[in-house]
This record gives C-alpha cells, structure tokens and sequence, in this order.
C-alpha cells in the first residue's frame, strides 16, 4: 500500500520471512531469509518473524526457528496447505499483513515464493524485488535496498520501494548467510487460523509427484561440465557425466562434439546453441572459439583442462590446468570422492 | 544433379522470418532466382542459414507460383525441424519436382527444433547429423540425390572419416567450404574419390573475415581480396570442379560471372 | 474457448552476438524481440484453440515497434492483437504492467483462460503474470510443463514444484505461466506470415480500457531503481597447474574446494 504520511510510514515495522516448507521439512533458504533478516531488523531496530503456512508446524520447527534468529514465529496450520495453493496462501498472507504490518516482507526465490510473492505484490499494491542478492537499509531514510542481477548479469540494479509497504523481496537460495543455530535464543510463537472462507476461487491439488533426479537444464544449471571435439566419442561424455552428477552439474557440448553425433544438440552451448550463466563451468578439452564462448564466458569461475595450454580457454580460464583430460578427470573424481567422504 | 562444369550453383537466402519489408524481400529472392535459372545456372537455396530464421524456399516458390526449373534448383535442408516439417518440406519438392538436396548438419538456435535419433530411425547416435539425415531421404525418399558438406578446415582425419560415412549413407556429390586458393586436404579429397562429383565452394564477399567467422578457423588476412581474381585461378587450379558461389553480388558481380561461364563454355 | 495470450517485446541483451571487425561480443541494445518464453505461451493458446476451437488474442503493452512481437503472435495463429502502448504507461514496473494488462483483459471482456510465458528475458522477475491473477482475482497456476485437458471451463496441468510437480486442477477464468518443457513452438508458414503482416494491430490508450490514471505508469509503481553499476569484469589471472596427473588432479580438487564450488 502507498505511504500516505509519516505516521503510516511509522505504524509498519518488523521484518518477515516466508519459511519455505516442503513435506514438512524447513528449506535450508529459509534460515538463510532468518540470517539476512536479522541484519536488516538489526539496522533498523525491530524484531524478526517468521511466517509458516503448514499442513503440520510442530515444536521442533518452530524452535528451529528461533534458533536460526526469529524473535517471533506466526503460525497458519490447515491441511489445505499440505502442497502450494497460490490463492490460499495469498489469501491468508494478505490477512496476516494487515493485521500486523510488517515494514518488511522477505520470500524465496523458489517456485513457490515466484509465484506466490507477486501474486501478494499484486494484491497489496506494494513493491517486490525478485532474485535479490544483496539487500541493506538505506541509513538515510530506513528504506530496504534491494540489488540485483539485470540484463543477463550484466549490471547490477539497486532497487527501492520506500514509499509503499511492506517491501518485498525474494531471495535466491545459497545466496544469504545463516546464523549458526542458538539453542539459548527464546521467541514467541503466534498462532493463526487459516480461516479459509470458502473453497471458490481456490485451485485444486490432485497429487504431487516426484521425479528422482530432477535434471537441472542446462540454461539453469549452476554447474557446468563441458567436452569438445577432444572428448574422442560417446564414451568420453559418459566420463564428463560421471563427473557432473558427482559435483551436481549439467554436461554441456560444444559445436564439433555434437555434430559429431556424440551428444545431443540440447547440450549445445554458443552461438548457435545454448548461453549458460553457470557459477562453474568446466571446460574440457575445448580450445575455445568465440562461437562457443559467447555462450558461456559471463560464468563465475571457469576451469579449464587440456593438453595444449595457449588455447583461447586455457588463457580465459580462472584455473587452467594442462594434462590429458582422459588421465587428470578419472583422478578428479577420486580426489573428489575422497574429500565427499571426509566430509 | 546438374553437373554442368560450366554453370555456377548461386547461393540464394530465402526472405528472413523476422523481415520488416517482406514482400519486398519476396520479389528479389524471386527475381534472384529466375535470374540464375535463366542464365543457366543452378540455385542453391538455403536453411536457416547460421541459425537465423528464414522461410523454406520451396513455399517462396509455392506462395509466389515462381515458374521454375526444378533441375536447376538444390535445396539445403538441415537437422533442425520437426520430423512433421521435414516430411512436409520433402513431399512440397517431390510435388515441384525438385530433386537435389544438400543435407547438413546446420547451425541451430534456441528457436529451432532439432531432429531426434529415433524420427530418422537412427540407431547408436545421440544427435542426429547430416549422416543419417541422408541416409534418411536417400531411404524414404529415393528419388533425391543427395549431396553433403565437406571442411578442409577440420581435423582432416575427422573429416575424412565423417565424409566415409556420409557417401555409405548415400551421398553423391560434395560440395566443399570456401576456399581461397589451392587447399592440399581438398587436392587429398579428389584424389582419393576421382568419380565423386566436387563442387569447390568460392567466396565471392570481398569481406574475407566473413569467412572466417563462417568456417570458424582463422583465415590470414588479405587486404587486396578479389573474390572474381580468386575465383578464376580457383578454377584453373581445379579444372575438373565446378563452383558454387556465396554471397555473390547480383548487382556487382553477376554479369562478370556469366561472361565468364560462358568463356569457359566457349573455350571447352 | 478464448485464450489470452500475454507477450513482451525484449531487447536482445542476452542474445550475444559478434563484431565480425573486433571478435568482441556485441550486446544489441536496440534490436529487440519477442521475449523467448513467450514463444511457448504463444504454441500453448495456438494448440489449445485448434484442439478445442475458440479464438486467440495476443496482447501486449510497449512502445509502437512492440508490433513486431504481435505480429509473430498472428504469424503463429492468434486470431487478434492488440497493444497498450501511451506515455501514460512509460516506466510501469511489474505491478503497473500487471494492472494495466488485467484492465486490458477486463475491457476485452475476459477469457477462460489467460497464458503468460515463465519470465522475460529483460528482466527475469516472473512477476507480472501473477499480478494479472491478483488484479483480476482468478486462480493461477505458475511453471506449467503440461496441460493435461482443458474441457468444460475445467484445466488440469503439471506444475512444476522443487521436487516433481503437483497435478492442479483450475475453473475459468484463470491464468497459467508456462515453461520451455510444455511445447515446440511451430515456425510461421509463410502464408501466415503475411496475412499476419497485413493484419491490423489494435492500440489501446489508458482510456480505451479505463484505467485509472493513479495506477498506471512510474507514479502508481512501488519499485524505482536507484543505482546501476556494471558487474565487476572477470579476473583474468589464470591460476596454472600443470605436471603429474595425480598432483594435478589433486590441485585442482583443493582449488575448487578453496573457491567454494560445490
């Protein structure tokens, strides 16, 4: 809702999140909102909630919360909510803010708080943020700053909603630092009804099912690992594969490698394929043509293994390690193993 | 095929999908290609050329009812369609009469569906390149001849390997990336199948770096590139090899070009 | 059935392409598009209409040369298009774009179902699809990979949840947001391209749909963006291991555990 004086301004105050709860586990995002939150309510003096909209909420969540730095947990718990229904859980979170006004409101950046987080956006005529990866009040005037990666992750926009409230954000998991959990920490828990009216305008959930490995897509996928023509075959893909699902990545192409018949075009990455925005991407044995790095050169960390090391990728590369790929990757991956095993 | 060592094949783009003058563009690619054809040489029409989306020249010709010579037309035709497109592309040049194909792997983009393995019956590949997109015309399709790439800009090994499979699945005539002057995997290449028709492709921009952005390996400069120089000493290095010209200039070269057609006619 | 179907003209930032001249990447900001996602949006009401019959009507808010996304709308078989485009609309933000399309449906006197692609390209919020929702209070269903029958003003879908999907059944009115896996978005035949080129697009101003002046544009938007800053450039230090596979391998395993990388 827009500002209408200093008093409005005034009357809304605290920091939410949205606990994100799937088949009755807190999502890890979720004590990354509380950790993030907490800096914000530091900043501006005011106390940090957590919203969990249930099929079931016990003691040990609630508390888990706590410890993870909410001073107060409110509490919706109806079987209604067992899966995401948008209209419901809008519903109630329009009550919820109403009732209690919170000058902030901060969500996951998951296919639930995407979805759900605009639709509220839009209810309450306020300002939301998507896919933050900084937020910060502003000292001068008690507004949240809300940073974010526009135009491909070319440039980075601060964006302010001061004069509507509460202001919203979503934030991406794995983006945001938890607080190490504190047993000592004491909050309130605040319970609410769902008070569904009636079940017009509401959607209906028949089932959930599950897939056992969702594949990340490639377009998506925040770990990359890729073969070129040196990969020799099918067969060197099956070692690039070993590799990505071990590290949880995607296995990308480039051109020659597929038009060779040796993986399917939907792994493409280039001009003429795919353009990836990974956090790592792992080259291997490809040298690197402006084709192909066009597709994947705005990566986070890029690594590089190959025979010849004056490639244009070995020269691109973060860490460019020169060796046969058939030698250095099976030892990789045993290396790799071995630290998963220490822990 | 038209194996007239005389005429050129012309490369011609069909009007881009995302034109903003397309009828405009219609009634050139259709005067470009009556041209040829009335010359007496072959249009080579392509698809989708670098990814970019572009009509298919078989419903230019259709949509237009350009009266043509379906002898002197060869149509590019690449993986990336649906399985449903593809058949629909085959059938409209088997109904023109159009009968020769260059099939090509193709440069894809996010837009355009590809070809999966088992839409052409494909066994023990996990994409589908102009190998079994061949052999699928060649089988389904008997009546097309069917042409295939070749680049002397790849690993020759990989190259010459790939163009063994391509002739197994029933290709039967090359036609090469440009080249700017005598190129000794080419010279390999005619050796070793003297029968396989060549058809040496020449660059007729004057902007060499084009090229090398096209075949992706870098080409040493030249300041001085004449494509018509350079095409006319391609053909006295390669006298048994007939030309396929890209990027030719209707404007600026053509007439060139037919004069010297027909010198070499007159000359043979 | 009457389907809306909700499209934006993007610039093509992220569609990189090369300076022949300089080999360096050029980001167009001046050539624009169709946003990516909503070819799929476009496939999805087109397929529908030639399944259950009924009409499809793209809509757009931009500036005039948003007509060219229109137009790829009709040259995919929507039936009408028509754009929002005024001053009076510059500098929406999702919620001023999501009131002024949800007034715009009202005024074309709704539909049974309306179909937003996942995300433009430009901005990558996902937002304005579920404001639509919110304004015209109908039911939602984001991230779906499939319809499974639309009859009888009832839809079943696949949406996707972090784990699978859950299977949704929706009543009309209502409005899905779709993504790449639900379709292969046809390519304009070239008789359709010019019947759609010779189409009339339809442009609607604040009135024709009677907004409210307060809620369209940058005064009725919640979110200003404040600062811009250009992504910090790549570190081109190159980190160089080379020697005994074993020792290299082990560098490396130590270099990507150090940077935090999986």
């Amino acid at each position: 809702m827009k500002i209408t004086d200093e008093n409005d301004r005034k009357s809304y105050k605290d920091v939410w999140i949205l606990a994100e709860i799937n088949d009755g586990e807190i999502h890890s995002v979720t004590y990354e909102l509380l950790g993030i939150a907490n800096e914000l309510a530091g900043a501006s003096g005011c106390e940090v909630a957590a919203v969990c909209l249930s099929s079931h909420v016990t003691k040990e969540m609630t508390d888990s919360l706590i410890y993870g730095g909410a001073d107060k947990v409110i509490t919706v718990t109806d079987e209604k909510l067992a899966a995401f229904n948008d209209e419901l859980e809008c519903n109630i979170l329009q009550r919820l803010v109403g009732k209690y006004k919170p000058e902030i409101l901060l969500g996951a950046a998951t296919n639930r708080g995407r979805a759900l987080m605009p639709r509220l956006a839009g209810t309450l005529h306020a300002g939301l943020t998507a896919d933050c990866t900084e937020l910060s009040i502003d000292p001068d005037n008690g507004d949240l700053l809300q940073t974010r990666p526009a135009f491909g992750g070319n440039i980075m926009a601060t964006i302010r909603s001061g004069e509507f409230r509460p202001q919203m954000a979503t934030v991406r998991p794995k983006v945001m630092r938890a607080l190490t959990p504190d047993n000592t920490r004491r909050g309130t828990v605040i319970s609410e009804s769902a008070e569904p009216s009636d079940s017009a305008g509401i959607k209906e959930i028949i089932e959930t099912v599950k897939r056992s490995e969702a594949t990340a897509s490639l377009a998506d996928a925040k770990i990359i690992v890729a073969g070129g023509r040196a990969m020799g075959g099918p067969e060197g893909f099956r070692l690039l594969e070993k590799l990505a699902s071990l590290i949880g990545g995607a296995v990308g192409a480039s051109r020659p490698a597929v038009d060779s018949g040796w993986i399917d075009y939907a792994h493409q990455i280039g001009q003429t394929g795919q353009t990836v925005q990974a956090d790592l991407y792992i080259s291997c044995g490809i040298s690197g043509q402006i084709q192909h790095l066009v597709g994947m050169q705005s990566a986070g960390t890029i690594v590089a293994i190959d025979k010849d090391d004056t490639t244009p990728m070995m020269n691109l590369a973060d860490v460019a390690v020169k060796g046969d790929l058939f030698e250095i990757i099976p030892l990789l991956i045993e290396e790799l193993e071995n630290m998963k095993k220490e822990g | 095929m038209n194996t007239n060592h005389y005429g050129y094949h012309v490369e011609i783009i069909p009007p881009k999908q995302d034109s903003q003058k397309l009828e405009e563009d219609l009634q050139l690619f259709a005067s470009k290609l009556t041209r040829v054809m009335g010359s007496g040489f072959t249009a080579s029409i392509t698809d989708n050329a670098m990814g970019l989306l572009a009509f298919q020249g078989h419903e230019c010709i259709e949509e237009l009812g350009i009266d043509v010579d379906p002898s002197k037309i060869l149509i590019h035709l690449n993986t990336f369609h649906t399985k449903k497109d593809l058949d629909g592309i085959l059938d409209s040049l088997k109904r023109l009469g159009i009968t020769s194909i260059l099939a090509i792997s193709g440069d894809g983009s996010p837009r355009l569906p590809k070809l999966q393995p088992d839409d052409v019956g494909a066994v023990g590949t996990a994409s589908v390149t102009s190998v079994e997109l061949c052999a699928y015309v060649r089988k389904n399709y008997p009546e097309f001849t069917v042409g295939v790439a070749f680049n002397p800009y790849e690993p020759p090994e990989h190259e010459f390997e790939k163009l063994e499979r391509k002739l197994a699945a029933g290709a039967s005539f090359v036609i090469t990336q440009p080249i700017i002057g005598q190129n000794d995997i080419i010279d390999r290449l005619i050796e070793k199948h003297p029968d396989l028709p060549v058809m040496i492709e020449a660059w007729m921009s004057k902007k060499l770096y084009l090229l090398s952005d096209v075949v992706g390996y870098p080409i040493p400069e030249d300041a001085e590139f004449d494509p018509l120089a350079t095409l006319e000493s391609l053909e006295n290095t390669y006298p048994g090899s007939s030309f396929y010209l890209s990027l030719l200039g209707f404007k600026t070269q053509y007439e060139t070009v037919e004069q010297m057609a027909a010198a070499k006619e007159a000359r043979s | 059935m009457k389907i809306i179907v909700c499209i934006k003209q993007v610039p093509a930032t992220t569609e990189a392409k090369i300076d022949p001249v300089t080999k360096r990447i050029i980001r167009e900001g001046t050539q624009a598009v169709l946003n990516p996602f909503d070819l799929y949006a476009i496939e999805e009401a087109v397929s529908l209409k030639e399944q259950c019959g009924g009409e499809v009507i793209a809509l757009s808010m931009g500036p005039e040369n948003a007509k060219k996304a229109l137009t790829e709308a009709l040259s995919m078989g929507a039936d009408e298009a028509i754009l929002l485009s005024d001053r009076a609309f510059g500098g929406s933000d999702t919620w001023a774009t999501g009131y002024a399309l949800a007034r715009a449906i009202e005024t074309i006197g709704g539909a049974d179902l309306i179909i937003c692609g996942r995300q433009a390209i430009d901005g990558d919020t996902a937002q304005v699809g579920p404001v639509i929702a919110s304004k015209l209070g109908i039911m939602q269903a984001a991230n779906v990979m499939k319809t499974v029958s639309a009859e009888g003003g009832s839809f079943t879908f696949h949406r996707m949840n972090e784990s699978g999907f859950d299977v949704v059944r929706l009543t009309a009115p209502a409005l899905i947001t779709v993504l790449k896996d639900i379709n292969v978005p046809r390519i304009p035949t070239l008789r359709n391209a010019r019947r759609a080129r010779a189409a009339e697009i339809k442009v609607w101003k604040p009135d024709d749909i009677g907004a409210d002046p307060a809620m369209i544009g940058l005064a009725a938007s919640p979110t200003r963006v404040v600062k811009t800053q250009p992504q910090t450039s790549r570190n081109t230090d190159t980190f160089r291991i080379e020697g005994e596979p074993r020792d290299a391998a082990k560098t490396l395993a130590g270099e990507l555990l150090r940077r935090k990388l999986f």
